[in-house]
């Protein structure tokens, strides 16, 4: 994968060519807080065709994200492949779960609730890493 | 909670998170890249202003924003469970975004540097006091080992239930091997958690 500064010129590194908030028609901050890096976004059908009514009104980088979100794609891995600030992505992502393109699903919060992973998790996880 | 139940059709897996933290240059990236199974990604986000200084907004006029970075990977467990490691930034102005980072982590890797111990002391402060259970891995990369671990313990003040483990962050195996002492922690404090449970 290329990397997110190839092709950009040093001295103008920070400035993107299309402010991003462009791209989010002025908006700054994601209507639903419930996106996180690690939410997995999937597409819902395949993609309407490209004359319907509902994806005139969608930008490039929408439909970018349902051409990569046919597998399950993190936050995250759909803000560094778009080469968007996470919260610029999260309002993109945050339209299309509003259209229906796309369903999400988040993380569990046992970090944040004080609690730990159930032990079936952890096992899962322990001996996916022994395969390394 | 199951994570292997799955409320919709197309089966989206389960995705669970570690975080590499530590102080910079501690090869906080260098140990993700080694052990993900894509070359490391980076993504961006922005500084919220609530993150800023408000002295620190003065005279910067016209430019209004600054991201930071992190570098994440990732390694496929199973079909329904996809793990994340997220080197994440460990100077306080970053800790705007720390919910998001958080949130659905299962703990930490703390890397420490034995020639700079203190570049990792803001982010073990940060998981003792949040009580996120986390390993310190000490980087010997660079080949020296000229400090014993009861020194590094006692230098870093690290309570005796954190195991300490020696590893080279460009090393695969040892990697992975400090992502399970982490896993061990945790079954370990799971076993501690269902034998006495709070009451």
């Amino acid at each position: 994968m290329k990397h997110w500064t190839e092709g950009f010129d040093d001295d103008h590194a920070d400035e993107p060519l299309v402010r991003p908030y462009t791209i989010t028609g002025g908006r700054t901050a994601p209507e639903r807080d419930d996106l996180t890096l690690i939410t997995l976004v999937t597409v819902i059908s395949e993609a309407p065709a490209d004359n319907s009514a509902g994806m005139r009104r969608l930008q490039p980088e929408h439909r970018t994200i349902l051409a990569l979100c046919k597998q399950p794609l993190a936050v995250a891995e759909i803000a560094s492949a778009l080469h968007l600030p996470v919260s610029v992505t999260k309002i993109l992502i945050g339209d299309l779960i509003e259209a229906g393109h796309v369903r999400s699903r988040p993380p569990l919060a046992f970090a944040q609730a004080g609690g730990l992973p159930g032990m079936s998790i952890l096992e899962a996880v322990r001996d996916g890493l022994r395969k390394l | 909670m199951g994570f292997a139940s799955s409320d919709h059709g197309a089966r989206a897996p389960l995705a669970v998170k570690i975080l590499i933290a530590g102080g910079f240059g501690v090869g906080k990236t260098t140990l993700v890249g080694a052990v993900s199974e894509v070359a490391p990604l980076r993504t961006e986000e922005y500084l919220t202003h609530a993150s800023i200084g408000v002295d620190d907004l003065e005279g910067v006029g016209g430019k209004s924003t600054t991201t930071v970075a992190l570098d994440f990977g990732r390694i496929t467990i199973n079909g329904d469970l996809v793990l994340y490691l997220f080197g994440t930034p460990g100077q306080e102005r970053f800790w705007f975004m720390w919910n998001d980072l958080v949130n659905g982590a299962m703990g930490a890797v703390v890397l420490v540097d034995t020639r700079r111990l203190e570049v990792s002391f803001a982010s073990i402060d940060f998981f003792e006091s949040r009580g996120i259970p986390f390993v310190v891995g000490v980087n010997c990369f660079h080949g020296v080992r000229d400090r014993t671990q009861e020194e590094i313990r006692r230098a870093l003040d690290l309570d005796p239930q954190v195991p300490l483990v020696l590893c080279d962050a460009r090393d695969r195996a040892a990697g992975r091997d400090v992502l399970l002492a982490l896993i061990d922690h945790l079954m370990a404090a799971h076993t501690r958690a269902s034998a006495h449970p709070v009451s």
